[in-house]
């Protein structure tokens, strides 16, 4: 049974389109996974820019995950 | 040994005087020849339909946030011969005319603490997760893009 699981956390305009900034998927082994998944959840994100980062660190590539892993949907970052 | 992470985030504005006790506490700090501040304020834009910004509402990835911050500060200070460095962001709502960043370098010299200062405020607006919500004078809201 595949039932690893990986926290999402999201934020900014990516957490306000999916109305929630902290949930669990089960079953997916890397970012590019979690992607598909995500869009299929929810198809507004597909015009929606935004990055990724894995236990705190960005990734520019698809990239496998552990277990308990938090990736993190980052929309353009807009400090200061 | 580890430094420990600091905590870069205020709640709501920072405040004038607290930028002034800022500076005061450098007094001591005989061996410092320059400071350079940077004060980042809440800019009521124009935005479509007559409307304005009226605040700004911050949000972030805190634990990202704060690990960034602190590899951001670690390098500079490896990069730039500076006395201190301090970094604050607010967190939370900022209205128009309001400070929501305040960076603060010191150096024997005037040239590493204005090109740190500088380095530092690009730096933490490209690379620190942080958001901001503008909330227009008709209540409605804009995610912020950074130019």
């Amino acid at each position: 049974m595949d039932k690893q699981k990986i926290k999402i956390r999201a934020f900014g305009l990516i957490a306000e389109k999916m109305e929630t900034d902290d949930f669990d998927l089960e079953g997916l082994h890397d970012t590019d996974g979690v992607r598909m998944a995500l869009l299929g959840k929810f198809p507004s994100l597909e015009k929606i820019d935004f990055a990724i980062a894995v236990d705190k660190e960005l990734i520019d590539k698809n990239t496998s995950l552990k277990s308990g892993a938090e990736v993190a949907l980052l929309p353009p970052f807009s400090g200061g | 040994m580890a430094k420990k992470i600091k905590n870069i985030f205020v709640q709501g504005p920072i405040s004038p005087e607290f930028i002034g006790e800022s500076i005061a506490h450098h007094s001591k700090k005989t061996g410092i020849g320059g400071h350079s501040i940077f004060l980042g304020q809440v800019r009521a834009d124009k935005k479509e339909g007559n409307q304005e910004v009226e605040a700004i509402e911050y949000s972030s990835y805190l634990e990202m946030a704060l690990e960034k911050a602190h590899e951001i500060r670690e390098q500079t200070f490896e990069k730039y011969d500076l006395s201190c460095m301090h970094i604050h962001h607010s967190m939370g709502r900022v209205e128009k005319g309001e400070i929501c960043l305040f960076v603060f370098t010191s150096s024997k010299h005037r040239e590493p603490a204005i090109n740190a200062c500088n380095e530092l405020v690009e730096r933490i607006k490209k690379e620190i997760p942080i958001w901001g919500k503008e909330i227009l004078s008709n209540k409605e809201t804009n995610w912020k893009t950074n130019s």
